[in-house]
């Protein structure tokens, strides 16, 4: 920390900032010169390196990790095949499950996302792709990788979608000066048919209670998606990859309970 | 404001002989209350084409609103502004500012599909332009779309106003707070945005205006990342530095257009002291009394008057004073009218609307009216007190006035020292220049703050400058709390969170205490307190006042920023005995001032409250005391200081006590007119008088201890803290009360002589007898003999410290 920094600090403090920064502890670290940086930096990165050969998955571009997993879920394909969705006619081809973990929950153009999955059906297999953001110099690279992933023409499916995830998407392709490739694509929130039956009948409409109560699969040992900014963080901040493969399972489960709960509501209709 | 004046059907109503016969009436009966009278000679109009290059629509827009040409001014910002120049227009009230502005804007959205963004720094000035707006588009069928975007707007049509709105009305803490941190959502505004215009940037001063620069360096940021590069158009009241303080804020070379053309008719104002009624205690009548009367008297006079008062009861007590009079039978219309922040915005809109049409003959308002707020026109403005500054006083009076009548504005003193300082030295108003406005954008965490908001907005690259500023050190002092996460030379937002939120465009901190009212099991938020004086106001055992209702503090969570108080029947309130420790860390600068010296540089500042009394009420006799245990708060800022030193004083006071009374006495003063000189408002200045050992003069930088009490109405010195110093030079200071300071020491060094004389002039002139709070605060009890009167004894000091 330099004089300036230090005293920045220190005013901050006398103004009686609530989130008041760090006072500056360690008083060597000012005195570090320029050649101890750089060596810190390649130990960072070294460590970095390490830390994405823990993640699953494989690196496609510098800071993106694509995991591709198939999950088998128990599709009431039959239902699907019968084509008596509300939206006909829309082949399975053309679904896309769609679901973001985002660094944190405050929106506006800081927030963004680190984790995009995408799911497509092929009954009773459910396919997953996530990319992982696993620097923020990657981001640029991901967000083509799931431009270029979604079928033409596509219908996506969401859950709060339309007020979340892909309205926060679009301010990332903007910021990142990228064609955004949702256009008019149609767009099944679930949350919407979901609220406008059960509101009032359960507690409430999050995607867990909907699993609970229409599909009968409560989870087990999931990570909050509350958490999932916070276990980002420390992934980039110390190469700790737990938290973010338990983000990782979060999402893909997020992504095969929509695809069901799309079922669901189909073969209640 | 319409160009024309097309509103007035004042030839009839108040005919020129009846403004001069008036005015001479009470020139005759209370010529001991009028300290100063100033006439403005009539002026013509000065006109100059519309440009011919209009699109028709709007040229038939302007004719049927009955503009045929436009005032020189109005040219003048429509050659600039369409010529990519940034613009400040500062003339008087009511010359046709929006004009200046409407036009370049309207014909860019016609001829190119151009965006433009307004702000004004309150919500009712922004309808206010939008209906302005909305009636030239419909006079010309233009077709423009313009559309509010503030708190109040609905979040569907806050949608269409972001996609398709032509002109977008708005104010900085929703430019601050709504849209730069969303601005992917403004893209197509930010793409086509051709021109910016701020109206009223004179009130954009201090810490406010500080703000809104860095809030328009992001703008600028954001602009820049969308390809669009708008020119600036700024309209401004009169102040002494319009081009400098536009220039402030944009951080960009701005023209400046500061002479009307539009005409004028002879103007009057006069300087009204309230009689003496207490000389010994220098009470005067208050002007309140004399302001209704004098209101009362234009009115039946036929004359249409405006009433400044200073705070919203006030305006209700003179509405209704007003009313018993002029409004006593219910089944006519009323003829006076209150008019101020808290009514409905369609009480404010009816209420303008019946002064546009001559239907009223009296309106009573708050500041509310300041602003340019569009009543029509009206014979005499009443001003219920100095509102502060120069500016503000013309900005006020201007309301008064007509194309070709004589008009009058008075301005009424108050008792309190500004006001008298002022109507007793007429010259001051007449003369003085108007204040310059000020901002210190480069204040340190006002940067920091606004640093943290653009990084949420845009990421950072490695060497980029915020402004003309380099942010490294920002950056990095981000980076290391965990907010920003730096990597390969950028510098990315990361934390979870909004940071404008957490930004208040009217403050440096954001420390605020809350009361909380928890008398029989109740959590009732009562009240906000800053951080900087929470300490003073709230420790354990303080009786906190509410509306006049007294509460008791019964706990104090520091960390939680929490106070705890119930209700309580005390007959006694609480005073904090507090010291204050001032450290000089670097002198900038120190000049010769008479047979001492000035300074300004560094200062730590230390306070500690000691603990508190407990006062009647009425008695006023002390009836206890009780201890308290706060941390000390500490402030780095900047200061200017006076000093004389031990061989002076020595040769000029009986005793080092004496001389610390007359500096204290002396303090009141320089800090009175030191306000008045900076625009500022009292709190933005804090005075202390440090006493103590003096380090060398010769070494400049050279650590000072000293210890120092804060003045204010607190006992009288009797007993410093500590030990007698053994060099005894007391230096009285006047600092930024913020950490990091708000740049006033500066310029107040830089008139070090002017303020000495200014603080002499009003001690001397003062007609109280031997001190009073008017000049060199309050005075207890008699002097021992008049020649060691506290006034007597500041001017002493004064007299040392001026310039022979």
């Amino acid at each position: 920390m330099n004089a300036l920094q230090a005293r920045l600090v220190q005013l901050a403090n006398q103004a009686g900032r609530v989130a008041s920064l760090a006072t500056p502890s360690d008083p060597r670290s000012g005195s570090f010169d320029d050649s101890a940086r750089a060596r810190l930096r390649v130990l960072l990165a070294q460590r970095h390196h390490a830390a994405c050969k823990d993640l699953p998955g494989v690196a496609i571009a510098p800071g993106v990790q694509l995991v591709e997993t198939v999950d088998t879920v128990p599709l009431s394909g039959a239902e699907l095949a019968s084509g008596r969705l509300a939206i006909d006619p829309i082949g399975f081809s053309q679904l896309v499950f769609l679901d973001t973990e985002t660094t944190g929950l405050a929106g506006g153009t800081g927030t963004k996302a680190f984790v995009v999955g995408l799911a497509t059906l092929a009954p009773p297999q459910v396919r997953i792709r996530q990319w992982l953001l696993t620097r923020m110099a990657g981001e640029g690279a991901l967000l083509h990788f799931v431009a270029e992933a979604l079928p033409p023409d596509p219908v996506l499916v969401t859950y709060n979608g339309k007020s979340y995830d892909l309205p926060l998407l679009r301010t990332r392709y903007r910021m990142n000066r990228l064609r955004e490739p949702f256009g008019d694509a149609r767009h099944l929130d679930l949350l919407h048919p979901v609220r406008r039956r059960y509101r009032g009948i359960w507690p409430n409409c999050r995607l867990t209670t909907v699993e609970t109560q229409l599909l009968g699969t409560p989870r087990v040992g999931d990570l909050p998606g509350s958490e999932a900014p916070a276990a980002w963080r420390r992934f980039l901040a110390t190469g700790e990859t737990d938290g973010v493969r338990r983000v990782l399972t979060h999402n893909a489960r997020d992504l095969s309970s929509l695809a069901q709960v799309l079922c669901a509501l189909n073969a209640l209709d | 404001m319409p160009a024309m004046d097309r509103f007035a059907p004042a030839e009839t109503s108040s005919p020129a002989s009846a403004m001069t016969h008036w005015i001479k009436q009470i020139q005759a009966r209370y010529e001991d209350r009028i300290t100063g009278h100033l006439v403005l000679p009539a002026r013509l109009g000065e006109y100059a084409e519309i440009p011919g290059s209009l699109p028709a629509g709007l040229h038939s827009a302007l004719a049927a609103r009955g503009i045929r040409q436009l005032y020189l001014h109005q040219r003048q910002a429509w050659d600039a502004a369409t010529e990519g120049r940034h613009v400040v227009i500062a003339t008087p009230t009511a010359s046709g500012k929006t004009l200046c502005y409407n036009l370049p804007v309207m014909d860019a959205v016609l001829r190119e599909q151009a965006k433009a963004l307004y702000l004004f720094p309150t919500k009712a000035l922004a309808q206010d332009q939008l209906a302005e707006l909305l009636a030239l588009n419909q006079a010309g069928s233009l077709g423009v779309r313009a559309a509010t975007f503030d708190g109040d707007t609905p979040s569907d049509v806050r949608t269409a106003v972001r996609l398709a709105g032509d002109i977008v009305v708005s104010n900085p803490d929703m430019l601050h707070q709504g849209m730069l941190p969303h601005h992917t959502k403004w893209a197509r505004l930010f793409e086509s945005l051709r021109y910016v215009v701020i109206d009223e940037v004179h009130s954009y001063r201090g810490i406010f205006g500080s703000h809104l620069a860095n809030v328009l360096r992001r703008l600028k940021r954001i602009c820049a990342f969308y390809g669009s590069d708008p020119v600036f158009i700024l309209c401004s009241a009169t102040i002494g530095n319009p081009r400098q303080h536009a220039e402030a804020l944009i951080g960009a070379p701005v023209e400046a257009i500061t002479t009307s053309g539009a005409p004028q008719g002879e103007r009057h104002v006069l300087l009204w002291n309230p009689p003496v009624v207490n000389r010994e205690l220098g009470i005067r009548a208050s002007a309140r009394s004399q302001v209704t009367r004098l209101a009362r008297m234009a009115i039946r006079a036929r004359l249409k008057a405006l009433v400044f008062a200073p705070s919203r009861l006030m305006v209700e007590v003179i509405t209704k004073y007003l009313k018993d009079v002029f409004d006593a039978d219910p089944r006519k219309p009323a003829r006076i009218h209150a008019y101020r922040g808290g009514y409905l915005p369609l009480t404010r809109r009816a209420t303008e609307q019946a002064m546009r049409a001559g239907c009223l003959d009296g309106i009573v308002s708050t500041s509310a009216l300041e602003l340019g707020v569009d009543i029509g026109a009206l014979d005499v403005a009443l001003l219920c007190g100095y509102p502060g500054s120069i500016a503000g006083c013309w900005q006020r009076l201007g309301r008064a006035g007509r194309r070709q009548q004589p008009s009058l504005g008075i301005l009424v003193a108050s008792s309190q020292p500004l006001d008298q300082y002022v109507v007793q030295h007429p010259d001051f108003f007449t003369s003085a220049s108007p204040e310059h406005a000020r901002i210190a954008p480069d204040q340190p965490l006002i940067l920091l703050d606004h640093i943290r908001c653009a990084a949420f907005e845009l990421p950072f690259v490695a060497g980029e400058r915020f402004g003309e500023l380099d942010a490294s050190d920002y950056l990095a002092v981000l980076a290391e709390a965990g907010i920003l996460h730096a990597e390969e030379g950028r510098y990315d937002w990361i934390a979870d969170s909004y940071p404008a939120q957490a930004v208040n465009l009217r403050s440096v901190a954001d420390g605020n205490f809350v009361v909380i009212d928890r008398t029989e099991g109740k959590r009732i938020v009562l009240a906000e307190v800053d951080y900087a004086s929470a300490a003073l106001t709230l420790y354990e055992g303080a009786i906190y006042m509410v509306q006049s209702q007294p509460f008791q503090v019964e706990e104090l969570d520091w960390v939680g920023r929490k106070a705890y108080v119930t209700r309580t029947r005390a007959d006694y309130y609480t005073d904090a005995i507090d010291y204050t420790k001032l450290k000089v860390l670097a002198r900038f600068a120190g000049s010769k001032a008479g047979h001492g010296t000035c300074y300004h540089g560094e200062v730590h500042v230390v306070r500690h409250v000691a603990g508190y009394k407990k006062i009647r009420y009425y008695s006023h006799e002390n009836i206890g005391y009780g201890p308290v245990n706060l941390p000390d708060q500490d402030l780095h800022t900047t200061s200017v200081w006076w000093q004389l030193s031990q061989d002076v004083l020595l040769a000029h006071f009986a005793d080092p006590g004496a001389a610390l009374d007359a500096f204290q006495g002396a303090s009141h003063a320089v800090h009175t007119v030191a306000t008045l000189a900076m625009m500022a408002e009292g709190r933005d200045l804090a005075r202390t008088i440090a006493s103590g050992q003096a380090g060398s003069e010769q070494g400049g930088g050279v650590e000072r201890e000293a210890s120092a009490r804060e003045i204010g109405v607190r006992d009288a010195w009797g007993s410093a803290p500590g030990s007698a110093p053994e060099i005894f030079a007391p230096a009285l200071h006047l600092y930024d009360p913020y950490p990091g300071g708000m740049g006033l020491s500066e310029p107040l060094f830089q008139r070090q002589r002017e303020l000495v004389a200014r603080a002499r002039a009003l001690v001397e002139d003062c007609t109280c007898t031997h001190g009073c709070p008017s000049c060199v605060g309050p005075v207890m009890g008699e002097p021992p003999e008049p020649s060691r009167s506290p006034k007597i004894q500041a001017l002493r000091i004064l007299d040392l410290l001026a310039a022979p």
